[in-house]
């Protein structure tokens, strides 16, 4: 059985073919043969019949001629005669001689011994009739006739009664002929019922592995690759083509495998240096945060300025304060949104301050649009670049440096513009800074530790905008200018 | 969408285990084609076997016949039927020929068929005729046993007589005719005003008996009567033994020779009948002529319509004779004979009287043998 399944699918499909075929050329043959055998048996019913008339014909045959003879003499007539008791003779001996319950049985007996001795008698007389003994040929012709008419009469009566017999059997013959046919008729349909079943079944197990791969195949398409292998049983293409799919399965799965822990491995990387870097903040403010009690400062500076108010220093008093402020707002705003206003009360603190500690050498002009100033954005923001126009752009100006600072609205967005007019950028340098690729080194000097990459990344991320930043400098001392764009929240 | 897929595929698995149930099915489809097939074979075969050969066919060794010219009757049926039944113990088959032939033939012609038919013993009804005993002798060249039923054939080469004791049954009848004859003596004297002995008519006894086969049969019986009235006449009965010949030549001139007996007018208070035939006959002519009571019959063989006719009284008595027992003494001599090549010469069967005394008795026996 499992070498026929290893069979190729062609060979098998065609041995199903010859075998339905085959089982349905015997079930016809065997019909073919049991109907040509019932005929047959017909045919032969009244075969006993025509022998009867055969054997009467051969009878009278023989009577003729013998008379014949005893009328002409001529050789003819007794060869005539001669030939019709040999047919007659060979005849009689095919009769049955038993005795037995049947009629026929008898009578057949009866006549095969009266033929006998009528031929006896009739060879006595045609002997008698060649030795001229007319008295002898006489009797003798009586007596055969005698004999010749009981024989005659027993046959007719034999024929009656085998007729009767055989016309029994035509019919029971017949009867059985029909019965035959029927179950005939029926053998031919539960033979066919088996050969669809037969059919059904191989062809059933011959394509079931397909309908399996169809239906894994359309599982697996759809990004099921924990499918189930299909199990293979049978050498043949499907055979093959099952196992070929079951390695691809398995080779996508590892495929996806590898990829998915290469991806792993990645982000756990980034994660790390994420992590790194916030603890490198952290590390850094807490450090910060213990160089100076901001509470202390401030009650310090508040004293201070207290101190200069009392002594009627009001300019020492201003700037005190000022500074206080300034500090506070460092302080408490890093990590809320806050307003343009808040910010740019900032920047100019810090230009106060400045002004204060390089004897008013910048110049700041502010150009701002009051209904724009209560827009949040994110703090911290100005203050750092105005330091850095300060710090890279006008330093070393002397008296001659200025610092624009400007709020206005442009289309749905609120600008806000520091412009400087010092030693500006190259492209190249600004191409550095927006990508944040720049390195600067944040503790030297005296900024307060928030430099433009930090600027920039907290306006794109409060914004959503990577355009939300732009620094245009039209190259060397040609001043520098970098503007904030804001969504106006209405 | 996605569940029905996962559905299938668990499916998959479960298709698994069906493989093992197909196989079975397919194997179970095979084999229960061939074994259709094969039976349909069998039964095809044992089917035209059966029709082919005749179960019920035996055979026997040997094959007598018997014939009779009274073949139709019951008497005659009846002694046949109890010769078949001892051929059959035997493993011999007893033919009744001529039953199956067309056309009526004579006991002659049929004797002459079972000579040539080369039959292991004969049983005939014999008359004493020079042409039965010519038949008779020439069956003894052939070597065939003859044995004579009822009426035999003194001539004759034959190997035994089988019949009924004739002496015995005339000497039945005639104590019955004596019997009669006192009845109207003395129905006479009781009734008749001035009753004397001279007045007394002779009563006429008539004896049918076959015109065309001479029979010793029913001679020694009318002797046998005739002997009895004269002893007994002694005693003062007077009766006249008168022999009426019937005519027997053809198959309906029995009962037309009877008809004649009544027409003629001068019909005998007693009539003594010697064959089942003659017997229905005259008690059917006496109905037809309202006579009963007026004629006595004294019949013979004991078939269903005489014992009625007797518990009717229409007829007065009859005999019955063993007619079994005539059959099978006909096939037993015949089968000594081939065995033994003698056999007894003379065997007689049992003979009962049947009248109204006895008639009631007889049905009821016959009605337990049934």
């Amino acid at each position: 059985m499992n070498r026929f399944w290893n069979l190729p699918l062609r060979t098998k499909v065609t041995s199903i073919y010859i075998l339905a075929n085959f089982l349905i050329l015997i079930v016809n043959l065997f019909l073919i043969v049991g109907i040509n055998n019932m005929s047959r048996e017909i045919e032969m019913v009244y075969q006993d019949n025509r022998q009867l008339n055969e054997m009467s014909e051969a009878l009278n045959s023989v009577q003729d001629n013998m008379t014949a003879y005893l009328n002409s003499k001529t050789s003819d007539s007794l060869e005539e005669y001669y030939r019709s008791d040999q047919i007659f003779d060979s005849m009689v001996q095919e009769l049955n001689g038993d005795i037995t319950d049947r009629t026929f049985d008898r009578m057949e007996r009866n006549i095969k011994s009266m033929a006998a001795s009528y031929l006896d008698t009739v060879r006595q007389t045609i002997e008698a009739k060649r030795g001229r003994n007319v008295e002898k040929y006489r009797v003798r012709y009586e007596l055969a006739t005698q004999q010749y008419n009981y024989i005659s009469s027993y046959l007719t009566a034999l024929n009656q009664v085998q007729f009767k017999n055989n016309s029994e059997n035509y019919n029971e013959m017949a009867s059985k002929f029909r019965t035959f046919e029927q179950i005939g008729m029926l053998v031919v349909f539960v033979v066919v019922a088996g050969n669809v079943l037969i059919i059904i079944s191989l062809v059933k197990r011959i394509m079931k592995p397909l309908g399996d791969l169809a239906t894994t195949a359309e599982y697996v398409a759809e990004g099921n690759f924990d499918a189930r292998m299909v199990e293979v049983d049978s050498k043949d293409e499907v055979g093959v083509v099952t196992d070929a799919f079951n390695k691809m399965i398995i080779s996508i799965k590892d495929y996806i495998e590898k990829l998915r822990q290469s991806m792993e491995a990645e982000r756990e990387l980034k994660e790390k240096e994420l992590t790194m870097e916030a603890h490198l903040k952290d590390a850094q403010l807490k450090y910060l945060q213990a160089q100076i009690n901001p509470h202390f400062l401030f009650n310090t500076l508040n004293a201070g300025a207290q101190l200069a108010m009392m002594e009627g220093a009001d300019r020492t008093y201003e700037y005190v304060q000022t500074v206080a402020d300034f500090f506070r707002y460092n302080v408490k705003k890093q990590d809320m949104p806050v307003t343009i206003a808040d910010e740019v009360n900032l920047v100019d603190n810090y230009i106060r301050i400045l002004n204060v500690r390089f004897s008013g050498d910048i110049h700041y002009e502010k150009n701002v649009d009051e209904k724009l100033l209560n827009t949040m954005m994110p703090s911290m923001i100005l203050q750092p670049i105005v330091e850095n126009c300060v710090n890279h752009g006008i330093r070393e100006m002397g008296d001659k440096g200025v610092i624009w600072l400007k709020v206005f609205r442009q289309d749905n967005e609120v600008c806000i513009s520091i412009k400087d007019n010092g030693k500006g950028m190259s492209a190249e340098t600004i191409e550095n800074i927006m990508n944040g690729t720049l390195s600067v080194d944040r503790k030297k000097g005296d900024s307060n530790g928030i430099g433009m990459d930090n600027v920039i990344a907290r306006t794109r991320i409060f914004t959503g905008d990577d355009e939300s930043v732009k620094i245009i400098s039209e190259g060397e001392d040609r001043g520098t200018e970098i503007i904030i764009f804001l969504p106006i929240d209405e | 969408m996605d569940d029905k897929k996962r559905k299938e595929q668990l499916n998959i698995d479960e298709k698994r285990s069906d493989k093992t149930r197909g196989n079975g099915l397919l194997i179970a489809s095979v084999v229960l084609t061939i074994i259709t097939m094969i039976l349909v074979l069998v039964f095809y075969q044992s089917y035209m076997k059966s029709f082919r050969e005749d179960n019920n066919v035996n055979k026997y060794d040997q094959y007598y016949v018997m014939i009779s010219s009274d073949r139709k009757s019951e008497f005659m049926q009846n002694v046949y039927k109890g010769a078949f039944e001892a051929g059959l113990k035997n493993g011999i088959y007893v033919d009744l020929l001529g039953d199956d032939l067309p056309g009526e033939y004579t006991k002659y012609d049929l004797m002459r068929i079972a000579i040539d038919s080369g039959v292991d013993g004969i049983i005939i009804d014999a008359d004493e005729s020079a042409q039965m005993t010519q038949l008779l002798a020439e069956a003894a060249r052939e070597n065939i046993p003859v044995v004579t039923l009822l009426d035999d054939n003194t001539q004759g080469v034959r190997c035994s007589y089988v019949g009924i004791g004739g002496y015995d049954i005339g000497r039945e009848y005639g104590v019955q005719v004596a019997d009669i004859i006192k009845t109207l003596r003395r129905e006479y004297f009781m009734t008749a005003e001035d009753a004397k002995e001279e007045d007394i008519a002779t009563i006429d006894v008539a004896v049918l008996v076959n015109s065309f086969e001479p029979s010793t049969g029913q001679n020694i019986i009318i002797s046998g009567i005739r002997e009895t009235i004269e002893q007994t006449e002694q005693t003062g009965s007077k009766a006249n033994v008168m022999l009426v010949p019937v005519d027997n030549s053809n198959a309906f001139s029995v009962e037309e020779s009877i008809r004649d007996l009544f027409i003629n007018g001068d019909v005998p208070r007693i009539i003594v009948c010697l064959d089942e035939l003659s017997t229905v006959c005259v008690y059917q002519a006496v109905i037809d002529y309202n006579v009963v009571g007026e004629v006595n019959i004294l019949g013979y063989y004991d078939s269903d319509t005489i014992i009625n006719a007797i518990n009717r009284g229409a007829v007065y008595c009859t005999v019955s004779v063993d007619t079994a027992q005539l059959g099978e003494y006909c096939v037993s001599a015949l089968e000594e004979y081939n065995d033994f090549g003698a056999t007894s010469q003379y065997f007689t069967a049992d003979v009962t009287l049947i009248n109204r005394s006895n008639v009631s008795s007889y049905i009821r026996k016959e009605e337990q043998n049934e």
